[in-house]
């Protein structure tokens, strides 16, 4: 394939990486642990999506909307059930019972629906040529809606009350506590937006590929990559993150056979790891 | 017929006995998230049936080799815990577990990839060759004895108490003059090596190994073994993963379909991994939970 086309294969699948690892990465922030369950939220925004459009029969619109409604739903009702009542007893528990909530609602998913993959199926369209390679207006749009989300985000985070708050909680939650905000209100706002991302790049997934049970893995594997390579103390580093990884991945089977894609996104992790934890814009980083 | 139902369901547990006991050495008394156990366990299983089937090494060389090649293995994987802890240790060895399953799936010339390896032999001793389930069952025992023993006399042993005190507090451990990270890089040596060893029994039980079988659920799998049977307990390990063995069996009984019982299987072990670290985050064996120290589980079960 043509470099040109892996670029903007790459830049497709940044565009959902950097959705992903910002809420992964906020989530993060304020509660310092791997929250992994986001990729079973990102699974239930892609399947209400397909559910409520193929199976019960709204329009699109309306089914996206539902969607993303009930990931956030998904999103909240994780963090009441699992992640409250041990809020306390620190990373290693918070991480094995999100690795549990991931495994328990993706086996649900597919007790409900099967491991037939699925499609939205929606109209295949002509491909443009941009610059030598051939993208799809939906991807086009994919894109944009990324970047516009992500900015939007930017914007919440920096303006809002709320978004202010979080932004203290992440810093420093005791002091955050001591100024009177409220750590549980801005924990249930964290996962109310980490879980609304989760169901949008979910969503548009559907739209542009076909979805099955099992993709939640890859997306939340994508999205920590992305967020380290990012600098996983810095919430919109995120976004660069997800666009280098997803350059980086497509690019490099160039040189090796695709069925490395992977490995090379593992590669990168570690890299990043050893030799720059604090990722490509610093942050906070909690090696000693 | 009965028996040898049985007699499998038992080797399948001891055999994920030994996986859960060697995750424990490195998580449950050393406080090592190893998210890559499952890659230990399937290094052990591609080396031992490699050897077997292009050497022709006899089963109980290839064991051998594989526990000890997983142990080199965990043993290099002690660099990164001698830099990054908690979140950044889980990361790392995740990534980890993620490149040696792409390894599997890719490095076709050797591991065939997704096509899997099969005709792995059963092991044989002086002619006699262990075909059968229930002879089969006899070898996992062996080992498993002989994993819990050494593990039990490790973890009892001075060098032991040096690991939990890492787990407890590690600063603490540094400052009584304790090299932290060689004790690490010691305690992932002896899990890969009973991970290898159990890789090692599991391609020689199924005589076919694909790398679907050693991912992150197997991972997490593991982990819930652990954390059932309560972390820092050889015993509990075993509780655990008898537990997870027997409990989905009676669904094919009920008459399920093949479809449903799969995930009907992760469904029940990731809804008790759920339960049981919100109710009893000590485990049914265990004498610590999470970060909270032994005390905390002694006085509640006081």
């Amino acid at each position: 394939m043509a470099l040109e086309q892996l670029i903007v294969n790459g830049l497709i699948a940044g565009a959902i990486y950097a959705l992903m690892a910002s809420g992964f990465s906020l989530v993060y922030n304020v509660l310092k642990f791997l929250h992994v369950a986001h990729g079973a939220i990102y699974v239930v925004g892609a399947f209400a999506g397909w559910w409520l459009a193929r199976v019960v029969g709204v329009p699109l619109p309306a089914a996206i909307v539902g969607a993303l409604v009930l990931s956030i739903i998904a999103g909240v009702l994780v963090d009441f059930v699992a992640y409250r009542p041990i809020r306390k007893k620190g990373e290693a528990a918070l991480l094995m019972i999100s690795f549990g909530v991931f495994i328990f609602v993706q086996s649900l998913v597919l007790l409900f629906f099967g491991a037939d993959v699925k499609s939205y199926g929606l109209p295949i369209e002509r491909g443009l040529d941009v610059a030598g390679a051939i993208i799809t207006p939906l991807q086009i749009s994919l894109i944009a809606i990324s970047l516009v989300t992500m900015a939007a985000l930017h914007v919440f985070l920096k303006f809002t009350k709320a978004g202010k708050a979080i932004r203290a909680v992440a810093d420093d939650a005791e002091v955050a506590r001591v100024v009177g905000i409220s750590p549980e209100r801005t924990i249930l706002v964290t996962f109310i937006l980490s879980s609304l991302l989760a169901g949008v790049a979910g969503v548009l997934v559907g739209m542009e590929q076909n979805i099955e049970h099992a993709m939640g893995l890859s997306a939340v594997i994508s999205a920590l990559t992305a967020a380290v390579i990012g600098g996983i103390g810095n919430v919109p580093a995120a976004v660069p993150g997800g666009f280098l990884l997803g350059i980086v991945e497509n690019v490099g089977i160039f040189w090796l056979p695709s069925g490395w894609k992977a490995g090379i996104s593992f590669a990168l992790l570690i890299i990043f790891l050893f030799f720059r934890p604090k990722g490509l814009f610093g942050g906070k980083t909690r090696t000693v | 017929m009965v028996f040898a139902y049985i007699a499998n369901l038992l080797a399948l547990a001891g055999i994920y006995g030994i996986v859960g006991i060697s995750l424990n050495v490195a998580f449950g008394y050393t406080g090592l998230a190893n998210l890559g156990h499952a890659a230990l366990f399937g290094i052990g299983a591609y080396v031992s049936a490699l050897l077997a089937l292009s050497l022709g090494l006899p089963f109980w060389a290839a064991l051998l080799v594989a526990g000890l090649f997983a142990a080199f293995i965990g043993w290099l994987l002690a660099w990164p815990t001698a830099r990054l802890r908690g979140d950044y240790l889980a990361l790392a060895t995740l990534g980890f577990g993620f490149i040696v399953e792409s390894v599997f799936k890719n490095w076709m010339d050797v591991t065939r990839g997704p096509l899997g390896i099969p005709g792995i032999p059963k092991p044989e001793l002086f002619g006699f060759v262990f075909a059968s389930t229930e002879s089969y069952l006899l070898v996992v025992a062996f080992f498993l004895a002989i994993t819990y023993f050494v593990v039990k006399r490790v973890v009892d042993s001075p060098f032991g108490r040096v690991l939990k005190a890492i787990r407890e507090d590690e600063l603490a451990a540094q400052s009584l003059g304790k090299h932290t990270h060689r004790y690490k890089a010691l305690a992932l040596a002896l899990s890969g090596f009973f991970a290898g060893i159990a890789g090692s029994l599991f391609a020689h039980y199924i005589t076919f190994i694909d790398p679907s079988s050693f991912t992150i659920f197997e991972t997490i799998l593991a982990f819930s073994i652990v954390i059932i049977g309560g972390m820092g307990s050889v015993e509990g390990a075993l509780i655990g993963a008898a537990l997870l063995t027997f409990l989905p069996e009676p669904l094919r009984f009920i008459g399920f379909p093949s479809a449903i019982i799969g995930p009907a299987r992760q469904l029940i072990y990731a809804g008790l991994l759920i339960a049981i670290i919100l109710k009893r985050p000590e485990g049914i064996r265990g004498e610590y939970a999470f970060g909270l120290g032994e005390k905390h589980a002694k006085s509640k079960q006081a």
